[in-house]
């Protein structure tokens, strides 16, 4: 599988303090990568590397197959980037921003900005000096500016900041847009699951500094998240009666004592009756489905628990 | 580079230094004749110009004061420039192009330095041609002591603008170590101070070397800007 992106134990120190160990990243070409974590996960500083803005203490970052070094400028020609919020040059106008880029990576294209400005519905803003902008507007106008040249990968860091729901349902459109029909690559971080979840192919999650699981969304909808819940008096005799008598093994007893069965072939009918049938008085029974979010809270908060112990 | 730097004096909205720079040279040009042709500086119980020992000619206030207003003005130029690019953060948008970065800066210095070298020569083209018109009419309380129509005039006018227009790469050097636009200019402000002022009969207006080795310090950090990480 060719990877558009991808980076080798990509390690980052600033003094004593290391923001990001070993993170191994892997973008293939043309599909929306999420890059997901909470706050100060480290995903600014993973982007950082990327676009040459800061340099690895340890490890690689590979793009378009070729190793990045500080003399890497051609590569930055088929990038396009907003990290942490989008700079422009206030007194001049949206137009003039997007001109100016074009101008510096030497992209002219008749109508390229026209095209950028009405895809992000920035037209009649096109002629405002940018210090009148909204938050939003501003954001609007750096993803204009990181499409504008046509970029083969596209890296947007939190590009949704101070957008409204509608403003960032238009986005996602747009993203998947730019994906399907123009083929562009897209590593887009977020620490709202919710947000990237619905236009994502894979999802890579970091926190605290380490990448802790990277997975295909379709590996995640063929996970099992549903499982069958059950409050019995004795949870101990139940769990007995689970593995023993029904040879079910993937089960988990909660602290409360509920227990959960993931095992999705085994109906409640069969269940209740024996358990029932080993004397086993249940007081309640239900069928449940874990969200992704509370999937990808688990695994963050699991980490957490693992470096407290630490 | 041409091209950068024309976009680098499109970014920074050139047309407002130009005006100032017009203003400043007005002002001065008003002042040095004042100086010269009203007896400003001179001392109201003799009437001889107040002035210390060695400037007592007409060109050393010319050479004084064009040279503290636009080493100032480079200062502050470079603050906007360059000091304030890092933190307002729009050089991280600078160092997101395919442009190499040495490139970038120097073009930005190079920016400010033709401004103020073309500002500065033609502020003291300005102030020497009014003093020389005024002297047909008038007695100037300094003397005369340059002469337009020679070659060596025009050098030496030359040779020390680049000086002092080059001195203001010093002041970005401490700028943007201390990360602070108020430093480049307060720097500027001190360096006139070292180079221009006397401390009784000590001076280092003479001293070329001076200057020259910290210019040379201030340019090598350019070199370093590959490979440092944009905070």
């Amino acid at each position: 599988m060719p990877y558009i992106l991808q980076t080798y134990h990509l390690t980052k120190a600033i003094g004593e303090k290391e923001l990001v160990s070993d993170v191994n990243l892997h973008v293939k070409k043309g599909e929306i990568y999420g890059f997901l974590g909470p706050n100060g996960a480290g995903k600014t500083t993973v982007m950082k590397m990327i676009t040459n803005l800061w340099k690895p203490t340890d490890g690689k970052v590979e793009i378009f197959g070729e190793t990045l070094t500080p003399q890497s400028y051609e590569v930055l020609k088929r990038m396009g980037s907003i990290i942490e919020f989008p700079t422009f040059y206030d007194h001049m106008t949206g137009y003039e921003n997007l001109k100016l880029h074009t101008e510096y990576m030497g992209y002219y294209h008749h109508g390229s900005i026209e095209n950028a400005l009405d895809m992000l519905d920035l037209t009649g803003a096109a002629g405002k000096p940018v210090k009148n902008y909204s938050l939003g507007m501003k954001e609007r106008l750096g993803i204009a500016r990181a499409i504008l040249c046509k970029p083969e990968l596209l890296i947007l860091d939190e590009p949704t900041n101070g957008l409204d729901p509608a403003g960032m349902k238009q986005i996602r459109e747009l993203l998947k847009t730019l994906c399907g029909e123009y083929g562009i690559t897209i590593l887009i971080s977020s620490h709202i699951l919710s947000e990237i979840e619905s236009i994502a192919d894979t999802i890579g999650v970091i926190n605290r500094g380490r990448m802790r699981k990277e997975i295909s969304m379709e590996e995640i909808e063929q996970m099992s998240l549903a499982y069958i819940e059950l409050s019995a008096q004795d949870s101990r005799k139940a769990a007995y009666v689970l593995c023993e008598k029904l040879g079910i093994t993937n089960f988990k007893i909660m602290e409360d004592g509920q227990i959960r069965i993931y095992d999705s072939h085994v109906s409640t009918q069969e269940l209740s009756k024996e358990l029932a049938l080993n004397d086993v008085p249940v007081t309640a029974f239900g069928k449940k489905a874990e969200t992704l979010e509370d999937y990808f809270l688990k695994m963050t908060t699991e980490v957490e628990s693992d470096v407290k112990t630490d | 580079m041409l091209k950068l730097i024309k976009l680098e004096w499109q970014k920074n909205n050139i047309g407002k230094y130009v005006r100032n720079a017009v203003i400043l040279a007005g002002v001065l040009c008003l002042f040095v004749f004042a100086h010269a042709y009203l007896g400003i500086a001179n001392d109201p119980d003799t009437g001889v110009p107040d002035a210390a020992p060695g400037n007592e000619t007409i060109s050393a206030p010319i050479e004084l004061f064009t040279s503290i207003s636009f080493l100032v003005f480079t200062g502050v130029m470079l603050s906007s420039f360059i000091v304030s690019a890092y933190k307002n953060k729009t050089m991280n948008l600078m160092f997101s192009y395919p442009i190499r970065r040495q490139r970038i800066l120097i073009s930005q210095m190079l920016a400010v330095w033709i401004f103020n070298f073309t500002a500065l020569v033609l502020t003291k083209l300005l102030l020497y041609g009014c003093i020389m018109m005024g002297s047909r009419f008038m007695v100037s309380s300094f003397p005369i002591d340059f002469d337009m129509t020679g070659l060596e005039f025009y050098v030496q006018l030359i040779v020390k603008s680049v000086v002092i227009v080059t001195m203001g790469f010093i002041a970005l050097f401490i700028g943007m170590a201390m990360k602070s636009s108020k430093a480049t200019i307060v720097s500027s402000f001190l360096l006139i101070f070292l180079t221009q002022a006397n401390v009784g009969d000590f001076t280092m207006a003479d001293n070329v070397v001076f200057p020259v080795v910290l210019t040379m310090i201030s340019l090598l950090s350019v070199y370093k800007a590959e490979i440092r990480d944009l905070m």
